[in-house]
């Protein structure tokens, strides 16, 4: 695999820099090469969060970069602040139910795609799988790390919460799943980028 | 000293993680310190290895406190260290003097944060002067510059030995970047890759008569005379000279036949790197020279990478507004190479900015 590169950025919160780790863990444990680094400036303090996550099969170079593969929005605010991260390789993609300016959106961009992830989370699983639900559309989107390692690491991360209470683990693995299918379908249906 | 680390393993954890289980690896006895971002884990992981090992730990009231405490622990024995960063490195820097006067082998890891004063809690390569030459003394320290947790690791490693060997105070120069960021890299007890780790000693309280079985100790950072003074940092200074051969530290890349020489330290030598290989690859020749070794400077080797090149050019890129350019021109003073630079302070670098900056001045 050649190198990809992702940003993550949502609110403070969202479980942004947690699905950083794991993703990142995930690749470790893959015996790929990784480099995950959060912002942590000021901004972290009521500002957008950002996670800076690179996979590779060879030595990584700088920990951030300035344009990525996939941009991950989660946020009206993370749009605008990551809009610049995207050009015409970059899947970029935004929850479609947060209200924000169509201007916000990056003017060059391979895809910009829309993904109903909070709506998901709310009506279908619970609140709290949001950000598992994005983990799994990162890897549908991407590819870089298989669906078993992804579980692994949850298992890693989440496994004293899952053995309180069995019932988290299939939520969460419900959770990767239909973020994985989200993005592969959305990765399939007509470009409607470039507006 | 314990198995710490047993069989050689892989690991994926943060550059601060990555200093203490260094330090604990290396058979460090005591941390002082006090919070400030960047550095912050070091002491929150080595507050909570440190019970577990029978080490120590003290947070002091202030960096001063921090600084003279370490001073204190070295003297007494123990293989103390701090870490640090942006303002609490300035105030280190009253009690790093005196770890250069009285020749106090402690450990200090910095990193780097934005710049000057509070600047920003995120990352730059702007205490290269503080930490190479700060002070109100002639910069008698060992700087290593590190550029991935495998060396933050070896080098933290090889630092405590070079402290206690040599007695210098020694310097694990990071950032703000290294520090948060987290990347693979292979933790060892140092015996298992052969390396013997120097014993700590007491400086003071030795055992023996004075005059009879031993010269005093004279550990002393005041003299009542100038002239004392002048023999005393004449003698380190040749102490230093003496050993820096020894100690220089560096990468060369590409150097014979090389266009343009670059010349990068700690994290920008990541990027560096890829950039010279991209540029090869699109037909410039260009060059790679990184110290590791900051104090003492690797001076003859970039002195030689320039007379195997046919360089034209020095193209100098840092975090930082001209701090490792100001070194390289005292260091290599004399050449007549042109010197360019990418100056980007406070802020990251990455293969690209370098590759476009070649481009514009080749």
């Amino acid at each position: 695999m050649s190198l990809i590169r992702i940003a993550l950025a949502g609110e403070g919160g969202q479980g942004v820099q947690s699905v950083a780790e794991i993703l990142t863990e995930a690749a470790y444990n893959e015996n790929q090469q990784t480099i995950y680094i959060p912002n942590f400036g000021l901004e972290q303090r009521g500002g957008v969060s950002i996670a800076f996550i690179q996979f590779s099969d060879k030595r990584i170079g700088a920990p951030k970069f300035n344009k990525a593969d996939a941009v991950i929005a989660l946020s009206g605010r993370a749009i605008g602040r990551t809009a610049g991260y995207s050009d015409q390789n970059t899947l970029f993609v935004y929850d479609s139910g947060f209200d924000f300016d169509k201007e916000e959106l990056p003017k060059e961009a391979k895809k910009i795609i829309a993904l109903p992830a909070v709506d998901t989370a709310n009506r279908v699983l619970h609140p709290k799988v949001f950000n598992i639900i994005i983990m799994g559309a990162v890897i549908g989107l991407t590819k870089v790390v298989s669906f078993e390692a992804a579980k692994k690491a949850l298992e890693h991360k989440l496994g004293h919460k899952f053995e309180n209470n069995p019932d988290l683990r299939d939520l969460n693995y419900r959770a990767l799943e239909i973020g994985k299918e989200m993005a592969e379908k959305s990765l399939q249906e007509e470009v409607d980028n470039n507006g | 000293m314990d198995n710490i680390i047993g069989e050689p393993k892989k690991a994926f954890m943060t550059g601060n993680e990555t200093v203490a289980w260094a330090c604990l690896a290396a058979g460090a006895d005591i941390m002082f310190g006090y919070p400030i971002t960047p550095q912050n884990e070091v002491m929150h992981y080595w507050t909570r290895l440190a019970p577990k090992y029978n080490r120590g730990f003290l947070q002091t009231e202030d960096e001063l406190s921090a600084g003279f405490t370490t001073c204190g622990a070295v003297q007494a024995g123990k293989k103390a260290f701090t870490a640090t960063a942006g303002p609490g490195n300035v105030l280190m820097q009253e009690p790093f003097g005196m770890a250069e006067a009285m020749r106090l082998p402690l450990l200090a890891v910095i990193q780097q944060r934005g710049g000057p004063s509070s600047g920003t809690v995120v990352y730059s390569q702007q205490e290269v002067t503080l930490t190479t030459y700060g002070g109100n003394g002639e910069g008698h320290r060992i700087v290593y510059s590190t550029a991935t947790h495998q060396e933050i690791y070896d080098y933290v490693i090889k630092g405590f030995n070079t402290a206690w060997k040599y007695r210098f105070p020694t310097f694990i120069l990071g950032d703000g970047y290294q520090a948060k960021m987290r990347e693979p890299l292979e933790m060892y007890d140092p015996k298992d890759k052969g390396i013997e780790m120097t014993p700590a000693y007491p400086l003071i309280g030795v055992p023996g008569q004075i005059g009879k079985d031993r010269e005093p100790q004279h550990l002393c950072n005041i003299y009542s005379l100038e002239e004392e003074l002048y023999d005393v940092v004449m003698k380190v200074a040749a102490e230093y000279e003496a050993i820096a051969p020894g100690l220089v530290e560096y990468e060369s890349k590409y150097c014979e036949g090389a266009e343009i020489i670059i010349v990068s330290h700690g994290v920008v030598s990541r990027a560096a790197d890829d950039a010279v290989k991209i540029l090869r690859n699109q037909g410039i020749k260009a060059g790679y020279f990184r110290p590791i070794t900051l104090r003492p400077f690797p001076q003859q080797q970039l002195r030689q990478c320039i007379a195997q090149s046919n360089a034209k050019q020095l193209l100098i890129a840092e975090s930082a507004y001209g701090q490792l350019e100001r070194l390289i021109k005292q260091e290599i003073y004399g050449e007549t190479i042109k010197i360019d630079n990418l100056f980007m302070p406070g802020v990251g670098i990455i293969d690209f900015d370098i590759i476009n900056k070649v481009k514009s001045i080749i």
